[in-house]
């Protein structure tokens, strides 16, 4: 009996192996000439041009499906989309809430669809081992329109930064013109004007206004936040947006690596002066009782709570959760109004990073490669995600029925009977959910004019004023070969894991700034200078083999 | 007739007291989720609603309700529910009956069978993989089969089936029934207790579960509802993030969140008071017994 079971352990063993062995892809090389991978394809695509395949062909998408416009095959989208290039995307339908997980099932199992979007860097390093995504960067010859904005918004050293270690990069990302700086702190603008207050330029002005907030209702916290979601500290877009102004990381943004441009290599964000100099503020902010303490832990309900019942003034803020949920939530209380604030200044100046100039972008399987029609799916790609036809087709659909005018002379309308966002709310259709246009896995990026189509008056003055902020220039590439990401992924996630959880204490003041230099020295004991000697290797080494 | 005695009845009244707490916290939550499906989506954003609807309106049930994907997902969910319940009900009570019975020749190979796959299994991608293979992808096949037996239940009941008098089988195979005369004759009747509690266990384990249905269908209209539920209340939660365009940052309204989990929760709640009657005598008293 014994004897048995054991064998019986043995051939499960065995089975479960030649399985797990089914499942990793063949390490088949990909061949270069793209010879026979022409069918459909137009002869002398060039920018400016309407894709429009030769003959009927089919790519297999995946298709992420937003709780808010749940996808539809039957969309005015897709039909008008075959006819104007001929093309039929076969949709993978994938809930947006684990559309992670489903690709990295997909793509591993080497089940992906052809067409891979909505990846966000550097999402796709998982799975340039396996060899199940293409290096997008050898195709680029095939897109016109693509190599065309990235020359003239000047985007290669964006696109230099994702990067692999052999000098290509696998994931085509979405292009803007430029930073697009949306998040910043709703402010309740009747409490300012009543209190004679004047909008702040710098964060040290912000201190001011919420000063006077709080010596007018003693009573209650002036700020208190959301997006405290974890594992972050906490309040992560405001450490987020501090972190802007102040020229590191933290919070969302928050990256080990910060690229120190006068010393010419890599330091540890956590460590910077500048980080202390953030956790200075924010803890005077506390100490002053500005700040709500749960900012760092609540959810965001709550958060909106405090705000919809006036029992906070300050609260984060993008252009739709101010139109859509911060002007709802305080509907009721007579008088109040709330506005963007202008992103306050800190001591990096009007400036902005640039990082964020790229958007989450396409990843290709390797089966697309092996496809006929290769070559017409890469110009495809390029007319209906690069061209300024394609984007504007994706985003407000089809001249003469869901708009009117141009963007470009600011003559764009939106017709009368199509809702979307804050536009024409009470209109029968909704441009999204009824006719499948405006859907983020088609439709971001492009040039500020078309951004600004999608913009009240109000944001565009916003904008307008973020507009004329410098853009920092990107961290120089350093590509990590697979040892060494194997390294410094150990290290990073107990580095995080510390520093996210200094960040509150010093913050909330259970730890005081002047243990700053201990800190530090924790931070070394967990081989923080280790990892960034890792790193301006790294950099050392792609700098001297290629260029 | 025994008087009870003093600390008897202490204990009487203490031990009411926290089973009144109990169901007070286990019953907030539906009370608290039922009472926001009928509130306007102010009164819940501003923290006004607990037990009782604030701003009352049938709205929302009317949008959700006219939601063709809602009810299309809805009907997958029954049907997944019920079909698979039924085969999984059929195979553990095969397998376990024949387990139950020691004569069994390798019947420590067939529990190490079963028992092998509490504690390892091949992982997600090749069980992706494996599904993919026997292109059961986008059929009922992938989320009915994969899970039939669930090993727990399957031990539950060979407890239970060891535990019945082997002379009531005897009895009946003097009488003339073979192996499954007996147990379609003898056996199953005795065990309408252990199969009422299955049928339970099961069917809120499928109707319940999502990531199979997730996992193995790609078309929108094959989904159970409780992926849709899913997307519209993670989706929600999960798209805050930096990089993320705003649109997607945004919350779908709270109420529409209530009445999906009120319209989803209904049906598998009203299937326990028609079970519960098989609880009283307990599954797992079967299991000590004997």
């Amino acid at each position: 009996m014994v004897q048995l079971t054991r064998r019986h352990l043995l051939t499960a063993f065995g089975a479960a192996a030649v399985t797990t062995v089914a499942g990793c892809g063949d390490g088949e090389e990909s061949t270069e000439g793209l010879d026979g991978k022409r069918a459909g394809a137009m002869d002398g695509f060039k920018a400016g041009d309407q894709f429009k395949a030769t003959e009927p062909i089919t790519f297999s998408i995946m298709m992420l499906s937003n709780q808010g416009y749940p996808y539809k095959a039957d969309w005015p989208f897709f039909a008008e989309l075959t006819k104007r290039t001929n093309v039929t995307l076969e949709s993978t339908a994938v809930p947006g809430s684990d559309y992670n997980q489903k690709r990295s099932v997909m793509v591993s199992a080497g089940d992906a669809p052809m067409i891979i979007p909505k990846t966000y860097h550097p999402d796709e390093e998982a799975f340039i081992a396996s060899g199940a995504v293409i290096p997008v960067s050898d195709y680029i010859d095939l897109m016109p329109h693509y190599k065309e904005k990235v020359a003239r918004w000047n985007l290669q050293p964006n696109l230099d930064g994702f990067k692999a270690q052999d000098g290509k990069y696998y994931l085509l990302p979405g292009l803007h013109e430029n930073t697009w700086q949306d998040y910043s702190l709703g402010v309740r603008t009747d409490v300012m004007e009543k209190l004679g207050l004047s909008q702040p330029q710098t964060w040290d002005d912000l201190t001011t206004v919420l000063r006077e907030m709080k010596k007018a209702h003693p009573d209650l916290y002036p700020l208190s936040d959301r997006w405290s979601t974890p594992p972050q500290p906490g309040a992560n877009n405001l450490l987020n947006i501090l972190a802007t102004s102040y020229g590191t990381h933290a919070g969302w943004g928050y990256r080990p690596a910060h690229w120190d441009a006068a010393a010419g290599k890599f330091v540890f964000s956590g460590a910077m002066d500048e980080y202390r100099q953030i956790l200075q503020y924010l803890n005077t902010l506390v100490t002053e009782k500005l700040i709500d303490p749960e900012s760092f832990t609540q959810t965001d309900d709550i958060a909106r709570q405090k705000f919809a019942n006036g029992k906070s003034f300050v609260i984060s803020a993008n252009a739709q959760t101010l139109v859509n949920e911060l002007r709802k939530d305080i509907a009721k209380i007579p008088g109040a109004k709330v506005s963007k604030l202008i992103l306050p200044t800190g001591p990096a100046g009007a400036t902005l990073p640039g990082e964020s100039r790229l958007e989450n972008g396409i990843m290709i399987s390797k089966k697309a490669l092996e496809s006929k029609n290769f070559v017409a799916m890469m110009q495809f790609i390029d007319w209906l995600w690069y061209s300024d036809g394609g984007l504007m087709f994706s985003k407000w659909g089809i001249e003469g029925q869901t708009y009117s005018g141009k963007v470009d002379d600011g003559s764009f309308t939106l017709d009368p009977g199509v809702k979307w966002g804050g536009l024409n709310p009470d209109a029968p259709k909704d441009l999204q959910v009824d006719y499948g246009f405006f859907n983020g896995v088609f439709a971001y990026g492009g040039s500020t004019a078309m951004l600004n189509s999608q913009f009240s008056e109000e944001e565009k003055t916003f904008q307008a004023e973020m507009n004329k902020r410098e853009i920092r220039p990107v961290d120089p590439p350093a590509p990590l070969n697979d040892v060494e990401r194997e390294q410094v992924t150990l290290w990073a996630s107990a580095l995080k894991d510390h520093v996210n959880q200094q960040t509150l204490r010093f913050i909330l003041g259970q730890r005081p700034l002047s243990e700053w230099d201990a800190y530090v020295k924790e931070l070394e004991g967990k081989n923080s200078t280790q990892y960034m000697d890792i790193q301006n290797k790294a950099y050392e080494r792609y700098k001297k083999e290629h260029g | 007739m025994v008087r009870p005695t003093r600390g008897y009845r202490v204990f009487q009244v203490v031990n009411g007291f926290v089973l009144a707490g109990v169901v007070v916290v286990t019953l907030f939550p539906f009370v608290n989720i039922v009472a926001r499906s009928f509130s306007g989506e102010h009164e819940i954003r501003s923290g006004q609603v607990t037990l009782w609807p604030k701003g009352f309106n049938l709205t929302t049930y009317q949008n959700v309700m006219s939601d063709p994907l809602f009810w299309i997902n809805y009907r997958n969910t029954v049907v997944y529910t019920v079909v698979a319940t039924a085969i999984s009900l059929v195979l553990t009570t095969c397998y376990a009956y024949v387990l139950s019975k020691h004569r069994l020749r390798g019947r420590a190979l067939l529990v190490g069978v079963a028992v092998f796959t509490m504690f390892f299994n091949g992982g997600l991608i090749p069980n992706y993989v494996l599904v993919s293979s026997l292109e059961l992808r986008n059929t009922l096949w992938a989320i009915v089969l994969p899970n039939a037996i669930n090993v727990f239940n399957l031990l539950v009941m060979k407890a239970f089936f060891e535990s019945l008098p082997t002379e009531l089988e005897e009895a009946a195979s003097v009488d003339g029934l073979g192996t499954y005369g007996i147990l379609a004759r003898i056996v199953l009747p005795l065990s309408k207790a252990v199969l009422a509690t299955m049928l339970l266990f099961y069917a809120v384990q499928f109707w319940n579960s999502w990531f199979a249905g997730f996992l193995y269908m790609d078309r929108q209209e094959l989904f159970p509802v409780t992926v849709y539920l899913r997307n519209l209340i993670a989706g929600a939660t999960s798209g805050t993030d930096i990089t993320a365009s705003s649109e997607t940052a945004l919350q779908v309204a709270a109420s529409i969140q209530a009445v999906t989990i009120v319209l989803t929760m209904l049906p598998i709640m009203l299937v326990y008071p028609f079970i519960q009657r098989y609880f009283v005598s307990g599954v797992m008293l079967g299991a000590v017994k004997g």
